[in-house]
């Protein structure tokens, strides 16, 4: 029998994920201390392959380290106000005979706790975008990383810069949930009827 | 001091130079997995960076081209994401304007017997 106690609104929560965007210009509004204990406790209630946890998450607001950080990532198209950095701890991957360059949950581990930290943003009213095009070496050189934590993935958050969205007659045609989804069989995008 | 002399004029601090080398040797090094059009993003983003950074230091001869053209690169560089066609084409029209900026202050130098 379910636990009444993790319902929620089905429709509300998938209301909330069609709203989401990508947000990369924030107004100079910080982001509370508050706010980010939420996000990265988000984070660690995340799924984690075997319960290994092999990520760590890195908080910085300080404007003079995040300035540096931006350098160094070309993904980071303006300067945010706050952003976490999750990184794998390859001291303890390794020690749990994980091999990170041919096994790669350690990603879909980041990629799970990025996007509930992401959720958890929106509830929040702040906006978010992920950040994956920066040099790992240089922004570890950095923030002076040590060497057993790899920055995998950032996450730049703050409040969203209000803006008029446009819509472009060129763009893309919107992805439909029907594009990426498979029923039984690949290639087979409709569930058959009465089955 | 005229025009063409502050063509001349130093507008990046040491600092501001190490802050675009990081941005492009960082943007080389992720050009090595990244999809090949990306490339030219980075680097009309380094552009853009670089101007931002002159102008903190006010520019004389160019300050006015540089707001603008920076203007313009922000405005369109991020139709890659949704328009690759106008992004491509903004890419083949923009380079003529820099071209003819340059040449502006180096005539300018040229016409009051250089300076150096």
């Amino acid at each position: 029998m379910t636990d009444s106690s993790l319902l929620v609104n089905s429709e509300a929560l998938l209301g909330m994920m069609r709203k989401r965007r990508v947000v990369r210009q924030f107004t100079d509004e910080p982001v509370t201390i508050g706010d980010l204990q939420k996000m990265v406790e988000a984070g660690r209630w995340a799924t984690s392959g075997g319960m290994r946890y092999p990520h760590r998450f890195l908080v910085v607001r300080d404007p003079k380290r995040i300035s540096l950080v931006r350098a160094a990532s070309p993904g980071m198209i303006w300067e945010p106000p706050a952003l976490i950095i999750l990184m794998i701890e390859t001291q303890q991957a390794k020690e749990d005979s994980m091999n990170v360059e041919h096994w790669n949950v350690h990603s879909i581990d980041i990629g799970t706790a990025a996007m509930s930290m992401t959720t958890m943003a929106q509830s929040l009213g702040l906006g978010s975008c992920p950040v994956t095009s920066f040099s790992k070496a240089a922004v570890s050189a950095m923030l002076e990383l040590p060497s057993h934590l790899s920055p995998e993935f950032i996450l730049i958050l703050g409040h969203p810069l209000p803006f008029k969205r446009v819509v472009n007659p060129n763009a893309p045609k919107p992805i439909t949930v029907r594009d990426l989804t498979y029923w039984e069989r690949a290639g087979q995008h409709d569930p058959e009827p009465g089955k | 001091m005229s025009e063409a002399e502050h063509g001349k004029k130093l507008v990046l601090s040491e600092e501001q130079a190490l802050e675009i080398i990081t941005f492009l040797v960082s943007s080389a090094e992720i050009c090595l997995h990244e999809p090949i059009y990306y490339g030219t993003f980075r680097l009309v983003d380094a552009a853009s960076r670089m101007m931002g950074l002159m102008l903190e230091n006010n520019p004389e001869a160019s300050g006015e081209f540089f707001q603008a053209y920076k203007a313009a690169i922000d405005a369109n560089k991020t139709s890659m994401m949704w328009d690759r066609e106008a992004y491509y084409d903004f890419l083949r029209r923009i380079p003529a304007a820099a071209a003819s900026e340059l040449k502006r202050v180096r005539e300018l130098g040229d016409s009051e017997g250089g300076v150096s």
